[in-house]
Order: C-alpha cells, then structure tokens, then sequence
C-alpha cells in the first residue's frame, strides 16, 4: 500500500497538502473516538506536506507516521504519556524519526502508550490521559505498551505506519490485541538515540503496520549504525521489503511451553490451524522445549528491566524540563514532591521494585543473579536457532480482554501476561506479531528468528497472512 | 587493617583530564560563559545516550601505565545512583566493578613508594553556584559547563603517615600528570578527599572531602589531626564521619555520619557498550607514551653527566626539568644541575615558592652559571644574584655592570684595594704576622667588603701574603 503511494507521491499525482488536512481530519475525529493520540502534530505534518508538494523525494514521501509518544519528535510535546513530561518539547528527532523524515514521512503525532511503557494494556497511562479504545471492540484493550500505534495503525484507511517501542513485548502484544503486524527488530538493529529509556539494554524501535510489505519499508528506512548510539549494530541493512514468499523447507520450531493451561482455546486453535498451513506450504515442523526462558523469563525481565527504569526515571525531578512546582523546601523536599505528585502508580511501583532489587544486600541476589539467568535464556535461544529459522508460539495467551476483566487482575497477573514476550526480548531477538483473524478478536501468532532474520519474519507474515 | 604509626592518610584524587571535549559528548571543556558548553547528553535529557570519549581513556591508561598498575581487560562504565541538584541524571557514569587500573604505586620525594587501590574513569557533576556564598544563600544556581567532564580518579592505600606525605604525595601525582600531558596545571582542578585516623584515636577514620590542591592538603590534614587530638584529650570517641574542608575559614566541619551514607544501587550502563581494552591498544599508547621523571632523570644522567640526586630533584618538579631543558642549551649542563638542584631550590625553600611562582628565567639563569663557570662572577655574587633573580626580573650582566660586581681580574687594582686595607688595619696585620689565622679571615673580608664580593678570595690571600 505503501509502495504504490509513494509512486504516486513522487510523480506528483498526489495533492499532498490537501490529502494531509483530509488526514488529519481523519485522525482528529478518530482520536475523539478511540483515544489514540498524545499529541496530533498539526503544523508539523502540514510544513513537511508543503514541502514535499513542492519537492516530492523519498522513500517514505507522503507516508503518514504516527510515533509513540516516548520517541522523540524535535518540538513536538513528547511525553512518553507521563504527567512528569509535561511540556516537554525536545530539541532534536530521535533517529529513526528522522531517517523516516529524511525520506519524506509525514509525522501526523504522537501515540499513547502505558507510562514510560509500563504495562500491557495501555491502561496504565499516566496522569491526565486516556486510556485508549480497541478498534474492535471499545470495551476492550488496545494492548501495551505501543497501544496507540496499534490502534492508529488498525483505524487507518490512509497510508501509514506507526513507530512503537518494545522493552518486554510492547510491540507484537498490543499488534495482537488489534490484528495488526508489528514487528520488533534485532537489538541494535534501529537506533534508540531519542528514545525515552524505559531500560536502555532491552528497549528497541520497531515499526507496526497494516501489512509485512509497509513494515519492511519501515523496517529498511529506520535500521542501521548511528554513532549517537553506542549500542546501535554495524550490521549491513538488507532490502527487507524483498520479500520471499515461499515457506518450503523453512525450518520452524513450536515452543511446547507456549501452549500451557493458560493459553486460551481460540488462541490455540487459531495458531494450530496456521501451523498445518505451514506444513501444507512445505515448512519443517517440530516442536521444541524452552523450558528455561518461560520458567525464568519474568523473574529475570521484570528484575532488569525495572532495575534499569529506575535509574532512568531518576532524572525527572522538575530541574530541567517537564512538570515544575514553586521552588520550595530542601532538594529532596522538592524533588519528592514533584515525583510524588506527577507519576503514575506503575511508574512508581517500578521505580520502587527496581530500586530494591540493586540495593546492595540484595543486589548479588536479584540484579546480579537476572543477569546470569539473562545470558542462560540467550544460551537456550541460541541452541535452538540451530536447528531452527523460526519459533513459533503465540503472542499472548488470550485475545485482548476487556477493561472489567483488567480491573480486577493483580499486578503479578498484569506482569504474566507477558510470559510469552519477554525471552525474545531478553535476548534481544527479532519477533514479529502476525495477526490472524477470528470471528471475535484477533488472535497474534508470534514469530522469533535469530539476531538480524528479521527478513524470516517479514517473508512468514507475508504467506500467513495473504 | 592493622596500623602502627601515629597518622594514617589514605586520599582519593579526582583529577581532570585535560581532553577538548567532554567524556560522554562533544562539548567543549572549556567555556566562559555559564552554561554556554552544554547540550542535551550533557544535561541529561530524555533520549539522549552517552558516547565515550577515547581520548579520555588514553589518557586514563597513560597513567595506569606511569603508576605501574594492572590494566582491566574490558572497560566497564557504571550508573552511581544517588540524587543531588548538580547530577544532570541523578546518576553519575563511573566505573564501579572493574576500574581501568588495578594496585600500582608512586613514589614519593623520599623514594618511599605509596600503593594504589584503583584508578577508574568518571564524569564529572555540574557546578552549583552559591550567590551569597554556601552557607547564606537562599537559593544556588547551576552551571552544566562542568557536567560531564572527564575525571580521572585515583585511591590510594592507607600508607601516608603524615600531611608533609600527603602533600609531597600530591605534588608528585601532579608532577607526573604534567609529564603526561594529561592534566592542564594552569586550568584543570585537581581535588582530593583524605581518610584520615590517629593512633590516640583507636584509627577511628574521618574522611575530609574537597580539597583542592597540595598545599591545602597539608594544611587541611593537620587541622584535622589537631581536631581529632582535642576531641580525645576532651574524653570524647572520635565517630566515623564525613567532614568538609573549609578552606577560607581553614577549619573542616562535620557533613554526615558514616552510617547515614547513601547505598548507590550501582548497575551497569547498558547505554555503554562493554569495550576490550586490547593489547594494541595500550601497546599504542605505552609507545607513545611521553617521557617519565625517572625516565627523564636517567637521560640527564647519561646525558649530561650530572648526578643522579641532582637528576632526580630536578625531574621531581616539571617546570624546574622543563627549565632545565631549556637552559642545558646555553650553558655547562653540570654547573647548571648543581646550581638548580642547590641553590635554586634553596632560594625557592627559603621564600616558600613553587619553582611556578618564581620570576627566574633560562636566560638570566643560565647567565649567572655560565658567569660563574668561566670565573667572571665569584660564588657569593652568583648566589646573591640568584637571590634577586628569583623574587625579581632583571638584566644579568647589565645588573653587574652597574654594580661592578664582575670579578676584579686588575691585579693592579685589586693590590691597591688590599695595600689600602693593610694600611688601614694595623693591628690586623700584626697579629696576622703573629701567626693568628682569624686576622687574615678579617683582612680578606675587609677586601671583600671593599670589592662588594666581586674578589676571588683565593687572589686576595694570595697578594695579602705577598705583602706582608
């Protein structure tokens, strides 16, 4: 879809400002309706459409991109969804915003998301934002965190693509939730230079999509090494919208532990039916046992991952940017004030587990030991890629649940619910959601491939889901 | 630890590196203007990432490799949490598990060798600004121009025994700074926090922060040991504290207990990619490393033929070795090393300046020796001159000129000065044929007096005892 606008765009067949006010129309009244927005960029998207109307170049010309709130957008309020950040215009594009600028997109705003991306419902927005709607059903959950790029990315009849930004699974779950591809890449595949950390050695750019053809597009425009960040990959970027579509002797492992009690009927029965057609499509089946990373990979995730966060969100503290009080009392008077008041529940149960678990006594216990399980379940992934192109399991055990049903689940419940997400995450693997369609809510079948397949992924969506 | 001495000093030094631009961005490390040399990395805001800067762990590794110390094989940075308004992510990059540099050890004036606990890389805070000075001021204010400037910091082990070792520890860490060239002495800050215990004291440590520069060390030092003396002989414990010096008002003041102190939750920075510090890489930098104190003592030796003691003195202060340098080109490198290393030094002692603070220059000094050197200038004159060179600037040989201070080679004139002397001393002169050896000391000085020292005695004695 993509594709075929750009052409358009760039043999000037194509009104671009006038598609783009008609756009931003569109997502105005959406954005009423389902919540999805932080921020609509109005006069960004406007002066970017000027001006490709008079120059049209680039990959992505007249390609509308909504952004996940905690990527960074140069003078675009970018919040990350946290009362904390109000305000706060950063002075630069985060890279990935900018490479996809540099090639003409349109940046239409910013997506809600859990706070600072903590949750799997997007309903743990921060302070003074809505939570937003499923597009199929409003009762029930967008999924986190990148909810809103999903949303947006579902509701859209225009051409589009949203960045969303995966610390534990905040991509493929909430694509699952809306029936949408999201794909999460490689560790280090995309630059997170302008990413809000949320933490630093776990939290990756990725684009999602209504289809594997945009996200590869996405995909190519947003990878590559970017001195600005230290942890960014030299690895050569491929033409990932090349897409194979064949699956004969693709080599596919079913994780046997992702099919457990908890996963619901529907879930597995859709990725059932998608496994005989890969069998049917000439793929290798087996199932395989990664006993160590659904055991572990909570404990281990929700450990680091909050023991970095913690870190991170130390620097709100009213000084600089974001939210500020009346300059009273000691520092720490004024400091804790500021926190107190302006972050979410989550943000501050986060900061408090994470605080604890590198305190010393029971750092060696907690942080230090997570690593060590880290590098284990890296171990066990890597064992597997050795006979295998792709894993697969489901994306989440259910379909999205309604708000009722998340009310009444406990933080520990909220925290299982990425049992499925968080080992490829760990290991910094590439995993995409590939949406399969069910006459209730959709169901997300998961693909994990080994460190920079992500084109494995790309060519496995395209088969199921045509 | 078990101690036996009557002080135990133990210091970590934080040292700038004197890098262009910061450890984790590109900004300068220079600025005037306050908060003029900051960007979003160095302030810290959302979605900025820290790049090192290798130029600061070369600098790092040339002094792992001067201290003679082990090199960690990967270099490691961490977050050190903790908030306070100068810490831009109220955490600090440092290196926490594995320093750059592991024991070592420098060596003092004495030759003593003091060991070292680690050496490691950090960033440096912002400043805070305090408008009516610290204690009075309702509010301070920020300058970023600091934040996040390259620190080298450096623990000794508990084996200073005395403030006099401190401050020659400092003097010794700085002069080899300055041999690397990785320290600017003129603008860089060189600041240290000292453990310190007494025996009277059962070793209870106090730690004095900020002190900045070696002569505040000793004098910081031996307040504190006057403090901690008093507080016993009051009956009271000396308690594990925290204290900060004072320097204006020269006295330290108590910050925190020990026991209240902050748990850093240190973690690894996962914005920092673990480096291998490689084999190559400190091949590269031992090769280019730039000439040691003792290395450079060695060469004079060899060189130039002077001693090794008036070699080790020289090279033990940078400039003095740098102004030596200089002045081996004009004239005799043996004269000259004994000159410095003797009476340079002594004048220097004698005003309590660092040979940086005196007005000598190559020229004027060189002059002197080499007056000296080819008989021109007597020995008294050339340490008079000297005297005056240190504290003053002024023309050498125009100076003696006017003050005809130049030897008296005339012997003409000279037997005039000493016949006018014999005539004037009578009394002298008998008991010198008497055979009392004072009488001819009083008439040689009367000589002298006469010439204003620019007599060579041993001519003097000579046409006395001709005369007579």
């Amino acid at each position: 879809m993509i594709e075929e606008h750009v052409k358009l765009v760039l043999a000037k067949k194509v009104d671009v400002v006038k598609l783009t006010k008609e756009v931003l129309a569109i997502v105005k009244k959406l954005d009423k309706e389902y919540k999805v927005y932080a921020e609509i960029s109005e006069d960004l998207a406007l002066s970017q459409a000027r001006a490709l109307a008079k120059n049209p170049k680039g990959r992505f010309a007249g390609v509308f991109v909504s952004v996940k709130d905690g990527i960074c957008v140069e003078d675009v309020q970018s919040r990350a969804s946290s009362k904390i950040l109000e305000g706060y215009k950063p002075p630069f594009s985060a890279t990935a915003v900018q490479n996809l600028i540099e090639e003409g997109a349109i940046i239409i705003g910013k997506t809600v998301q859990d706070e600072f991306g903590f949750g799997g419902f997007c309903t743990n927005v921060g302070l003074g934002f809505d939570i937003p709607l499923n597009p199929l059903d409003k009762t029930r959950s967008v999924g986190g965190s990148s909810g809103g790029s999903a949303a947006i990315t579902a509701l859209a009849s225009f051409p589009h693509i949203a960045l969303g930004e995966s610390t534990g699974g905040s991509i493929v779950n909430p694509a699952s939730f809306c029936g949408v591809i999201g794909l999460c890449p490689t560790y280090g595949r995309v630059s997170r230079y302008g990413l809000i950390d949320y933490a630093n050695s776990l939290d990756k750019i990725g684009p999602i999509a209504k289809n594997a053809k945009d996200a590869a597009l996405a995909l190519e425009v947003i990878s590559g090494y970017d001195k600005k960040d230290s942890t960014s990959s030299k690895e050569k970027v491929p033409i990932y919208s090349n897409l194979k579509k064949d699956v004969t002797g693709l080599r596919v492992g079913i994780i046997k532990e992702a099919f457990g009690d908890d996963v619901s009927k529907v879930v597995k029965d859709s990725i059932n039916k998608k496994i005989d057609e890969l069998k049917k499509l000439g793929a290798k089946v087996e199932v395989v046992s990664l006993k160590k990373n659904i055991e572990y990979g909570i404990p281990a995730y929700y450990i680091l991952a909050t023991s970095e966060a913690s870190t991170n969100l130390a620097k709100y503290c009213g000084m600089r940017y974001g939210a500020t009080e009346k300059l009273e009392g000691s520092f720490n008077e004024y400091f804790s004030n500021i926190r107190s008041k302006n972050f979410g529940e989550e943000a501050k149960r986060r900061i408090i587990l994470g605080t604890f678990a590198r305190t010393s006594g029971y750092r060696d216990a907690y942080y230090i030991k997570a690593m060590k399980v880290r590098t284990i379940i890296i171990e066990e992934y890597k064992k597997a890629f050795e006979k295998y192109d792709v894993l697969i399991s489901p994306t989440t055990p259910m379909t999205s649940p309604k708000f009722s049903e998340i009310s009444k689940m406990t933080p520990l419940q909220h925290y299982m619910a990425d049992v499925l997400t968080v080992g490829p995450n760990l290991a910094g693997l590439p995993h995409i959601n590939i949406p399969i369609k069910t006459k209730d809510m959709p169901v997300g079948l998961m693909g994990i491939s080994n460190h920079f397949e992500e084109g494995v992924l790309l060519s496995l969506a395209e088969v199921l889901t045509k | 630890m078990k101690f036996n001495t009557d002080v135990v000093i133990g210091l970590e030094i934080h040292i700038e590196l004197d890098t262009k631009t910061k450890l984790f961005c590109g900004c300068s490390t220079k600025a005037d203007k306050p908060n003029s040399s900051t960007c979003e990395i160095c302030l810290g805001f959302p979605g900025s990432k820290p790049v090192l800067n290798k130029k600061a762990v070369d600098y790092s590794l040339r002094l792992c490799l001067a201290t003679n110390s082990k090199i960690a094989s990967e270099l490691i940075f961490s977050r050190k949490n903790y908030f306070y308004p100068d810490m831009s992510k109220n955490y600090q990059i440092t290196q926490y598990e594995l320093p750059i540099g592991d024991g070592g050890e420098l060596e003092l004036s004495t030759s003593k060798k003091v060991g070292l606990v680690r050496i490691h890389i950090e960033e440096d805070p912002a400043s805070l600004v305090h408008p009516a000075g610290m204690h009075d001021s309702a509010y301070v204010l920020v300058d970023y121009n600091r934040s996040g400037r390259p620190l080298c910091e450096l623990v000794t082990q508990p084996e200073l025994t005395s403030p006099e070792e401190a401050r020659d520890f400092m003097k010794q860490l700085i002069n080899v700074l300055r041999y690397l060239k990785i320290f600017d002495v003129n603008n860089g800050v060189i600041k240290a926090d000292a453990n310190i215990s007494i025996k009277e004291g059962d070793y209870n440590r106090v730690e004095v922060k900020n002190i900045t520069g070696f002569k505040e060390i000793e004098r910081a030092l031996n307040y504190e040991i006057q403090r901690q003396k008093q507080v016993v002989k009051e009956g009271k414990k000396i308690i594990l504290e925290t204290r900060a010096w004072d320097a204006q008002a020269g006295v330290t003041h108590s910050m925190r207990s020990k026991e209240s102190e902050a748990d850093y939750g240190y973690i690894l920075d996962p914005d920092l990619v673990i480096t291998d510090i490689t084999n190559e890489w400190v091949k590269k930098i031992k090769d280019e490393l730039p000439e040691l104190p003792r290395d450079r003592a060695k060469r004079y030796v060899s060189e130039y033929k002077i001693s090794a003691d008036d070699a080790k003195v020289l090279t033990q202060d940078y400039d003095l070795a740098e102004f030596f340098n200089a002045v081996v080109k004009k004239t005799s490198p043996v004269q000259a090393a004994r000159w410095a290393r003797r009476e340079l030094v002594r004048v220097l002692n004698y005003n309590n300046l660092e040979f940086s603070e005196s007005k000598i220059t190559p020229d004027g000094f060189a002059t002197i020796v080499d007056l000296y050197d080819k008989k021109k200038i007597t020995d008294n004159v050339a340490k008079k001159i000297l005297e005056k060179l240190v504290i003053e600037k002024f023309d050498v040989k125009d100076y003696i000129k006017n003050e005809g201070l130049g030897v008296v080679s005339d012997s003409g004139k000279l037997e005039g000065v000493v016949k006018e002397v014999i005539k004037n001393n009578p009394k002298a002169v008998e008991e010198f044929k008497a055979g009392k050896g004072n009488a001819l000391n009083f008439l040689v000085g009367q000589v002298m007096r006469q010439t204003r020292g620019a007599a060579s005695p041993e001519e003097v004695i000579k046409i006395i005892k001709s005369l007579i």
